[in-house]
């Protein structure tokens, strides 16, 4: 028989016990006034890179004494949110990592992340880090935040695929198509496309690669998505889907298994991806990589996209000293060749010792004079005008056809915004 | 229809549920370095262990584990007892305007969890239970109440109200009512409630992400889903791995408990 | 004595205090800061600006909220059809079978099994020359159809994959309620010769009443709500034709940062779903006679 007294007594127990056990919250960092040395609370989006953060650790406790405690999200959408509400908390974060573009645009007038002018002058002068790179940090004339990584976006292909077809690394538009072609009659699929998220590649080098001013045009609103030179270009990129040269949209295959089973022969990703190869068990001698050639014959250099995520430091944020400290030593070509070590993936210091002599080398040939770099679709473009774009590319991809219905619906989105911008 | 046939529809239909599962297994055993998509449905090598390691390392799954199981077991508990309560109050005690009370309570399901998360994580960190265990196991309960109390409301409904009346004749107060009768009565929707709210407990991802940050505090699949992303997360079949080492505690749960739903219980429909 | 037809008031307000507290505070609240943001334009930075009803008006006027909404009614038909249809199926099967637990146990797994495991495999089920792909070209069918490509075919199969999950759950419920039904009408019923269906009709059906209500109330909120299984797989793709308005809602909210535009499709599928949900469970517990 169960008095009621023990059943309070058993209550009492476990409401004690797990008070108890909840009692151990998570430890908060410290640097809560000015400090430059300390832990350093940390977030990203980036959470199945929190080993190589930590692995970083040891370097940056030596080189400033300052260590990242790290909180990784999964969820990229959900961890701009979160970010954004922990401005008016204070959680506000001392290290985040953002989106360049007009994410970045939107925090910087709300005042809301550090400026890091000083790191990036010093970073320049020092040969730290190209001009370019700083025109996306850049807004009316200061700089904000510092770049974590940057990703060339190019061409993985597999190597047996190409040699079984005796198929040269295209240097041209017209070499590209060739090769296509080839592969197309020996019954490989020569280009990978989904239907889902990665979706704007193509679009973007067509475009960039046809004509840098009609891409840049399409970030500012003054080229439309339904103007003739537009829909020329999706009519060439029909033209190659009603070819056949595009992997079936519906796949969900792993794009890095993917290609090592030979789905595709050439996927047009971000230098990061070399990664997921590895990871799938291919070596630098299955698979290699080549810049796109450009569309047009007529420009001085060959363009390539570039993705770069910022590091940020909140400027409310109780571990701001501390935050911007990590920053300015984040440049430095050491923190770059410990960060190379434990991550891989080309650098944006040119004097940072990148690990792979593959991405070493195409790293050094895109800083070169022969090729210019722009922004990649997804952080150039609006972020409701992306929502839809990469929304109609992939309906484009799974049912390829007239490109004006995608284009109008596109547009639509365009328009709106730009008129809000008014 | 004949026992035998209906044996044997549930073998054939049950043998066809378990295919996902089946290929779930068996591309998790697979090594990530061979892993093709082409042979789904063929085991073509046992790198299962390999593969659990490699997860519970990525993972870090160790530090999440003992939260993990503290939110997954008291708050579906004290959920449990809560929506039973209001059940009990709504049907036995005939508490005026029920209805309208069972709405407030159920309409609490009815609100997409997203929406609230950004709200919530605005309250918790002033309140100072973000990324506490405390401020955890206070969410989880909350969200398991309106399924608790609807199913124990509409169970409790099926009990004739002459076994309340009767108790109180025999002179028991409502609180002995309820815990030394109804309740017991109640066994078996009480487990399943619980082992379903445990269930959705362990596998949250939202609420665990939002409101807590540190290793420790943070529930299992919020560190695992990080695994698993177009930016460098872990191979397919790790990831799978991972997703059934995560499993396994509720799956053994739900078999434990399965003696509960065995036979029926009388309702003392007199 | 008049005043006594309801006593224990003050007990039964006890009782169900807790519940109504901790639902009020922690789910309420959000909820009214929400509705408060449908009426403003807001990025999740700064303050909201208050914009009156053009964010309803923006919602009801895009052709792409007509063609969320509808996939939504076909989650809501499909789940009352397959879930709830197997589940009761299943439940009715084991009843009073012996070793009904373990011929129970395959459909329950799923629901146990982590969401990301179960998104990977339906993932690779019905990728283009997926699992199921595969196992069809063993039977000799080598065109399949294109099932996450094509709506409504991939709306379907959603369904049927979020389904693999509810039915056991269902078939939880049916059983707890079978279960509880008294043994004496049955036995009545049996001695007087009342074989499968009419059991069925005339007996089971109707004293199942008070589970049935709890699966589907519980089934047309949870279909309503739908999000994770579409984001995973489809993303509401190809375009927006798979897209659920909880997907609209994400979308809104999450992706495009319009926090007010978001807040006003989560006003407008809580109040859908809640009527819906009253509405068929005030028909359903309406007070009935005493058994």
């Amino acid at each position: 028989m169960i008095s009621r007294r023990k059943i309070a007594a058993a209550a009492a127990g476990l409401l004690l016990g797990s008070l108890a056990l909840a009692g151990c919250s998570g430890d908060s960092g410290s640097g809560d006034g000015g400090e430059v040395t300390g832990t350093l609370n940390f977030y990203t989006d980036k959470a199945a890179w929190k080993p190589d953060f930590e692995s970083l650790n040891e370097v940056s406790g030596d080189a400033v004494d300052i260590t990242l405690k790290t909180t990784g999200y999964s969820d990229a959408n959900q961890y701009d949110a979160f970010i954004k509400q922990s401005f008016r908390t204070d959680k506000s974060p001392g290290l985040f990592t953002w989106h360049t573009g007009d994410s970045l645009k939107q925090l910087v007038d709300e005042g809301l992340v550090a400026e890091t002018t000083d790191i990036w002058s010093k970073a320049v002068d020092e040969g730290w880090v190209s001009e370019d790179l700083r025109d996306s940090y850049t807004f009316d004339g200061k700089q904000y935040c510092v770049p974590m990584n940057i990703a060339y976006w190019l061409m993985f292909y597999n190597k047996a695929a190409f040699a079984d077809n005796g198929i040269e690394v295209p240097t041209t538009w017209d070499e590209l198509n060739t090769a296509a072609e080839t592969l197309k009659d020996a019954g490989v699929t020569p280009y990978y496309q989904t239907s889902v998220l990665f979706t704007f590649q193509w679009f973007q080098h067509l475009v960039a690669s046809t004509d840098p001013d009609l891409y840049e045009g399409l970030t500012t609103g003054e080229v439309k998505y339904t103007d003739p030179e537009i829909v020329d270009i999706m009519n060439v990129w029909l033209e190659e889907q009603q070819n056949g040269w595009f992997s079936d949209a519906g796949s969900t295959t792993d794009p890095a298994v993917g290609l090592k089973q030979g789905d595709y022969a050439m996927i047009n990703f971000g230098t990061f991806f070399a990664g997921n190869l590895e990871g799938a068990g291919m070596t630098s001698d299955d698979y290699g990589m080549f810049a796109i050639p450009a569309v047009s014959d007529d420009l001085d250099a060959t363009p390539v996209a570039v993705e770069s995520g910022p590091l940020c430091t909140a400027e409310n944020s109780k571990q701001r000293d501390l935050g911007l400290a990590y920053a300015e030593w984040w440049m430095s070509p050491d923190a770059q060749t410990a960060w190379n070590d434990a991550h891989g993936d080309v650098a944006f210091n040119p004097k940072a010792k990148v690990s792979d002599p593959a991405l070493a080398e195409i790293g050094e040939q895109i800083a070169g004079d022969d090729y210019m770099l722009y922004d990649r679709f997804f952080e150039a473009m609006p972020t409701e005008i992306v929502t839809t774009a990469i929304e109609q590319f992939g309906a484009f991809n799974a049912n390829p056809g007239d490109p004006m219905p995608f284009l109008e619906k596109i547009q639509a989105t365009a328009d709106k915004y730009w008129a809000e911008q008014e | 229809m004949s026992k035998f046939i209906r044996a044997a529809v549930l073998v054939i239909l049950g043998i066809v549920w378990l295919l996902p599962a089946y290929l779930l297994v068996v591309n998790a055993m697979k090594d990530p370095l061979t892993f093709t998509s082409k042979e789904s449905w063929i085991p073509t090598d046992f790198h299962l262990f390999e593969n659990f390691a490699q997860a519970f390392e990525l993972s870090g799954l160790g530090n999440s584990i003992l939260s993990t199981l503290i939110y997954s077991i008291v708050s579906p508990t004290i959920a449990v007892l809560v929506g039973a309560a209001a059940g009990f109050a709504i049907v036995a005690l005939r508490l005026k305007r029920g209805f309208l009370w069972f709405v407030v309570i159920f309409g609490g399901t009815v609100f997409p969890l997203q929406m609230v998360l950004l709200p919530l994580f605005d309250a918790y960190s002033r309140t100072g239970l973000f990324d506490t265990r405390v401020g955890m196991v206070i969410i989880y309960t909350v969200i398991s109440i309106p399924f608790s109390a609807f199913v124990m409301r509409n169970f409790f409904t099926g009990v004739a109200h002459n076994v309340f009346e009767a108790a109180v004749l025999d002179g028991a107060t409502t609180w002995r009512i309820f815990v030394r009768l109804y309740l017991p009565m109640a066994s078996s929707a009480l487990v399943a409630i619980f082992i379903l709210q445990a269930t959705f407990v362990w596998n949250d991802l939202l609420l665990g992400l939002t409101l807590s940050q540190s290793d420790d505090i943070r529930p299992i699949i919020t560190t695992l889903s990080g695994m698993q992303s177009t930016y460098g997360g872990a191979q397919m079949s790790v990831v799978l791995a991972a997703a059934v080492l995560v499993s396994l505690p509720t799956v053994v749960l739900f078999l434990c408990t399965q003696r509960f739903f065995a036979k029926g219980l009388a309702l003392g429909q007199y | 004595m008049a005043h006594q037809k309801t006593p224990y008031q003050w007990s039964a307000r006890g009782f169900v205090a807790p519940g109504v507290i901790l639902v009020a505070i922690l789910l309420y609240l959000p909820l009214l800061w929400t509705v408060f943001l449908s009426f403003t334009k807001y990025n999740g930075l700064g303050s909201p600006d208050w914009i009156g009803l053009d964010n309803y008006v923006e919602m009801f006027t895009d052709g792409d909220f007509v063609g969320s909404a509808m996939n939504t009614v076909l989650w809501v038909i499909g789940t009352l059809i397959i879930p709830v249809g197997i589940g009761l199926a299943i439940a009715l099967l084991t009843w009073n079978l012996g070793g009904g637990i373990w011929l129970r146990l395959p459909f329950l797994i799923p629901y146990a099994l982590s969401g990301i495991g179960v998104g990977v495999v339906w993932s690779f089920i019905l990728s283009s020359g997926g699992a199921l792909d595969q196992a069809l070209a063993a039977f000799g069918v080598t065109d399949p159809p294109r099932w996450l490509l094509d709506a409504p075919l991939n709306t379907i199969v959603m369904i049927i994959a979020s389904s693999w999950q509810g039915v056991g759950v269902n078939a939880l419920l049916f059983t707890i309620g079978l279960q509880a039904i008294p043994k004496e009408p049955l036995e009545a019923a049996r001695i007087d010769g009342a074989g499968g269906i009419r059991l069925f009709t005339s007996i089971l059906w109707p004293m199942l009443r008070p589970l049935t209500a709890v699966v589907v109330g519980l089934s047309i909120v949870a279909s309503l709500k739908t999000f994770d299984i579409v984001w995973g797989m489809t993303k509401g793709g190809p375009g927006t034709v798979s897209e659920t308005l909880a997907l609209t809602m994400y979308k809104e909210t999450f992706v495009n940062s319009d926090y007010g535009l978001g807040s006003a499709i989560a006003v407008f599928l809580t109040v859908i779903t809640l009527l819906a949900s009253v509405l068929y469970l005030r028909q359903q517990l309406s007070p009935k006679k005493e058994m």
